[in-house]
């Protein structure tokens, strides 16, 4: 089994290089110099800097695939540049963000997992043509609303006019208690799954349905099983595996469904961080947040795998 | 003869099952109703949609203003009928863009295989680690804003899907009996792939590109609605909302994000229920 978990982890490794030549290509055909925002911003302004003094000194003006490995080295090391807008290091913010994107990510994640999943069991053992179509029509119209307006209108009935949760951010100050953040989170995290929870309600009851109708429920059943049994130990757990597999596909969208989130709800994290520098156009803030977004992205995709392997008894390690 | 008739009959098959499929045609009557108000636009509405009257900011819908007015005067319920004109072009073009470029690298790919195979799906997995939001984001910021552009970044980020479906379906055909006919007759490759495997893996493909407009016309009111998109003086669906990122205009001028809102909602949901339909009918394996 370890076997298995280290071969896909390492397998992630060329597409984590791949990315990292992708950014740094990006980097090379920034307007202006590529390159500078690496070096310190009280060192650009002060008086007698000598930029191409600096630069040979620094060893910036050598061939480009020395400089790619020195970047790539730098970055393994923490060292990601400047803010061209600020100044500000990028290690820095990207450490005062990332948790906040991540927590958000995570609770939308668990909770329309959670929430679609249950819908999507408990729709389909009790099944009947109304709740059929029924299930097929608020599927397709939980995809088709925008995840703003979603916000925008969750926002105005919750906050405003049933004030009974706040209008955004993440906290009302800096160390205020659990249920001052929970309460914070809510509705960005709801917001931010609703789309997922609609197509995880309808997978789930298709393939839960694909199960039960299969020979070995029967079985189960002519046993003298209790009903539940039947239904959660033996055809959930198989009918599981699919719907995993839709999270994994869906988990890039999750991601970059932060991005507008965070800008409703005023959430202070990596989306907004992405968006202002894109406004700002400040080239390296963008790249960088990139490269983080897409290792997120490929680190969650192997996690469901992990989540996939142990859940399917029928996965065989190669 | 026969042979014409057999084609004709398969299609008018397909199209009334189509027509039983209630859902579908709900959602071809949605899009037919906004698509013809969009054309209908100077008809509808004798407001200008980039007409500015700061005298007349933020008024709550009148008579004169059906829909009220946005921060700078303009008539918003011109702007949505306008706009609609805009974004489902966007959506259209996008989604149209997306599955040429995906067509065309497919078929090469799936029916030449070898290197080219291998790397443009080593690329196509690249571009689909990177969420699509973010992809577009990077070329706004390189590209810059502006319709045409929108599109253009679209269509360049949004291939994968089409790739990976006509590849999927060259790499099974190209083993069928006809194509060795076909060669066996001196065909050219090119014409292989274009003019005999292409035909028969178009109706997956409509299928996508009739949802990826919905993804496409979603895509570019966030953008717009994130001020990234199509500037203001163009209207979009997405850029009047752009106004409710503040929180005191969700309090108080619900006109301006509920009705462009709803415009959204009522038209993707229109597309996706066609485009589940079309699904059902041409494409049953799904």
């Amino acid at each position: 089994m370890l076997n298995y978990f280290t071969f896909r982890f390492l397998s992630i490794i060329p597409m984590l290089f791949l990315v990292t030549v992708i950014i740094f290509v990006g980097l090379q055909l920034t307007p202006g110099d590529p390159l500078t925002y690496l070096i310190p911003p009280e060192l650009l302004a002060s008086a007698n800097f000598d930029l191409e003094g600096y630069k040979k000194a620094m060893g910036l003006d050598a061939p480009v695939y020395i400089q790619f490995f020195r970047w790539l080295t730098d970055l393994l090391q923490g060292k990601l540049g400047y803010s061209l807008v600020d100044g500000s290091s990028i290690a820095k913010m990207i450490s005062n963000r990332l948790p906040a994107t991540l927590e958000l990510a995570a609770a939308a994640l668990i909770v329309s997992s959670i929430l679609g999943i249950l819908l999507g069991l408990i729709s389909s053992i009790r099944q009947n043509s109304a709740a059929d179509y029924g299930n097929t029509v608020i599927g397709i119209i939980g995809i088709s609303i925008p995840e703003f307006f979603i916000g925008i209108i969750a926002i105005q009935i919750f906050a405003i006019k049933l004030g009974w949760l706040p209008v955004g951010g993440r906290f009302e100050y800096a160390d205020s208690g659990f249920i001052d953040r929970l309460s914070h989170l809510i509705m960005p995290s709801l917001v931010l799954g609703f789309s997922l929870t609609a197509a995880l309600m309808r997978y789930t009851r298709g393939t839960m349905l694909d199960v039960l109708g299969k020979d070995y429920v029967k079985t189960a059943r002519s046993k003298g099983l209790p009903e539940w049994k039947v239904n959660v130990k033996h055809a959930f757990r198989n009918a599981l595996m699919p719907v995993v597999l839709l999270l994994c596909f869906r988990l890039p969208l999750l991601i970059g469904g932060t991005v507008i989130i965070e800008s409703v709800f005023g959430w202070p994290g990596m989306g907004g961080m992405i968006l202002n520098a894109v406004s700002a156009k400040d080239y390296p803030v963008v790249m960088i947040t990139t490269m983080m977004t897409a290792c997120m992205v490929l680190l969650a995709s192997f996690l469901v795998d992990l989540l996939t392997a142990l859940l399917d008894p029928r996965v065989r390690f190669e | 003869m026969g042979k014409t008739a057999a084609k004709s009959s398969l299609a008018l098959r397909n199209w009334e099952k189509l027509c039983r499929n209630k859902l579908a045609m709900v959602g071809f009557a949605i899009i037919s109703v906004m698509i013809l108000c969009a054309i209908l636009a100077p008809v509808l509405s004798s407001n200008k949609p980039d007409e500015i009257d700061l005298s007349n900011r933020l008024m709550p819908p009148s008579g004169e203003h059906l829909l009220g007015t946005d921060k700078l005067g303009r008539d918003v319920f011109a702007r949505i009928l306008y706009g609609a004109r805009v974004s489902i072009l966007i959506g259209l073009s996008g989604a149209l863009g997306g599955a040429l470029i995906g067509t065309v690298i497919g078929c090469f790919s799936g029916y030449l295989g070898g290197w080219f195979d291998k790397i443009t799906l080593r690329i196509s997995e690249i571009f689909m680690t990177f969420p699509q939001l973010i992809l577009v984001l990077i070329l706004v910021v390189y590209i810059g804003q502006g319709l045409f552009n929108l599109i253009l970044i679209f269509a360049v980020t949004g291939w994968t899907g089409t790739y990976r479906l006509v590849r999927g379906r060259f790499l099974s055909l190209r083993e069928e009996n006809y194509v060795d006919a076909c060669r066996a007759f001196g065909i050219g490759e090119l014409s292989i792939m274009f003019r005999h495997i292409l035909p028969n893996t178009l109706s997956p493909v409509i299928v996508t590109v009739t949802l990826a407009t919905a993804g496409y016309i979603l895509a570019e009111s966030g953008l717009s609605f994130l001020g990234l998109g199509v500037p203001s003086g163009i209207p979009t669906w997405g850029n009047i909302i752009n106004a409710a990122k503040a929180v005191d205009v969700i309090r108080n001028n619900p006109w301006l994000w509920l009705p462009p809102g709803l415009a959204i909602s009522l038209f993707v949901m229109g597309v996706n229920f066609l485009g589940d339909g079309l699904r059902d009918v041409l494409d049953p394996n799904q």
